[in-house]
């Protein structure tokens, strides 16, 4: 049986974990604000390259360009999964690697190799305790900026391009509000033209179309991948701060509770002592 | 009148009603004014020009595409400043470096090209900033 004395050092580690989660909680409502402002910045440039983009493609020929090109035997498959390096925010990490597990499970029998590309420390280490085919992996990221995107994005088109890879999926988690995110899973490689059942449009192009479709690609490919990055950062910071608030609030309750055992434990104490006493006076009286 | 967009990964630089937008496409300067016909462009390093009611506002750009709908005008650059935000010092600055680092590299290196592109936007800069309205 705990003793008293262990009751209440139990009630102070408790205390200062709530500080730290507490604290934690801050920093990431702080993060959380900047990672947002990150993300409304680059969100109309996302979009607006994304439409020109669908717009410039959509009646070109396949083999225009080669990341336009499906290949009709879809063999080998790869899913570019994003999440973070640190842990502490929930279910956030895992969420990610459950969705690629998931594919992989559902879908591995139907292709030769389905490989993954982890973004994060977490869901590398996930994935590859489960002993699932990482092909690549990008760890310990310190900012996301330019640098960091064009490297990915010179990985991901060399994948498909050398024809290690015919397919490139995309999973990353996609942020609505502070209080809810989404998963997104996409098909990333080769770039769809969906039938937006708009009459294409008919522009004079300075230089040609396939000259421009050729620039515009790859910027359209590396400002996805920003874009993902960016959205995932900022489910993450999200993610950590409503799991650190969970943490803080579990805290207190559980402070609270073992306050009430303290209390009713140290009354108990008292009311035996009294009794003790009581007795021996009275057993001394008699005599 | 043109529906003006310009927009960078940064943010929103312009979003307005304005009746004429210049700027330099690939195969050199170009206009727009309402009813232009549909139009898609890669943008040059160089200056952007729109007017509105008389004045002239004038931007520096790395770079980008244009896309004209419709009287829509998006213009959609990787780098690009109004000319009353464009830091002087700062740019003169990069002027210096990429004139001492040009100095300092054979013509044949890789590095050239890069400074002498970074010494053409400092100037660039320099020059638009000089055109802001006081």
């Amino acid at each position: 049986m705990a003793t008293l004395r262990d009751i209440k050092r139990k009630i102070g580690s408790i205390n200062s974990t709530q500080t730290i989660t507490r604290t934690m909680k801050m920093v990431s409502a702080s993060k959380l604000r900047r990672a947002q402002e990150d993300l409304e910045k680059v969100r109309d440039y996302a979009l607006k390259i994304e439409e020109l983009t669908g717009r410039v493609i959509q009646n070109m020929p396949d083999d225009a360009h080669p990341l336009l090109t499906a290949r009709e035997d879809v063999k080998k498959v790869l899913v570019f999964a994003i999440a973070s390096d640190r842990g502490l925010c929930g279910a956030f990490n895992l969420n990610i690697g459950l969705q690629a597990e998931d594919f992989v499970r559902e879908n591995g029998h139907l292709y030769e190799r389905t490989g993954i590309y982890a973004f994060g420390r977490k869901v590398n280490d996930y994935l590859q305790r489960r002993k699932y085919d990482i092909v690549k992996s990008f760890v310990d990221v310190k900012k996301i900026d330019r640098g960091v995107v064009d490297v990915i994005a010179g990985h991901l088109i060399e994948f498909y391009t050398s024809g290690e890879f015919d397919k490139i999926y995309l999973t990353y988690t996609c942020f609505r509000s502070p209080v809810k995110q989404e998963i997104v899973f996409e098909e990333f490689i080769p770039i769809s033209r969906a039938d937006s059942g708009e009459e294409p449009i008919d522009y004079i192009c300075e230089p040609e179309r396939p000259k421009i479709a050729a620039s515009l690609i790859p910027k359209y490919v590396s400002t996805k991948i920003y874009y993902a990055l960016v959205e995932s950062q900022t489910c993450e910071q999200a993610a950590r701060m409503s799991a650190m608030e969970n943490a803080t609030n579990n805290c207190g309750e559980m402070v609270r509770y073992l306050t009430l055992v303290y209390n009713k434990r140290r009354q108990e104490g008292i009311t035996n002592e009294m009794m003790d006493i009581v007795g021996g006076a009275e057993a001394l009286r008699g005599t | 009148m043109l529906d003006l967009e310009i927009i960078t990964p940064e943010k929103v630089l312009v979003k307005e009603q304005v009746d004429m937008v210049e700027a330099k496409g690939a195969y050199g300067e170009f206009g727009i004014l309402p009813g232009h016909t549909q139009f898609l462009t890669a943008i040059e390093v160089g200056e952007i020009r729109y007017m509105k009611g008389g004045t002239t506002n004038y931007l520096a750009t790395s770079g980008g595409y244009a896309e004209v709908i419709d009287d829509r005008v998006t213009i959609l650059l990787d780098d690009a400043e109004l000319a009353e935000e464009i830091d002087v010092e700062k740019a003169k600055r990069e002027m210096e470096e990429a004139e001492k680092a040009l100095k300092a590299l054979a013509f044949d290196e890789n590095q050239y090209k890069l400074m002498e592109m970074a010494l053409f936007k400092a100037i660039l800069k320099i020059e638009v900033a000089s055109k802001r309205h006081l």
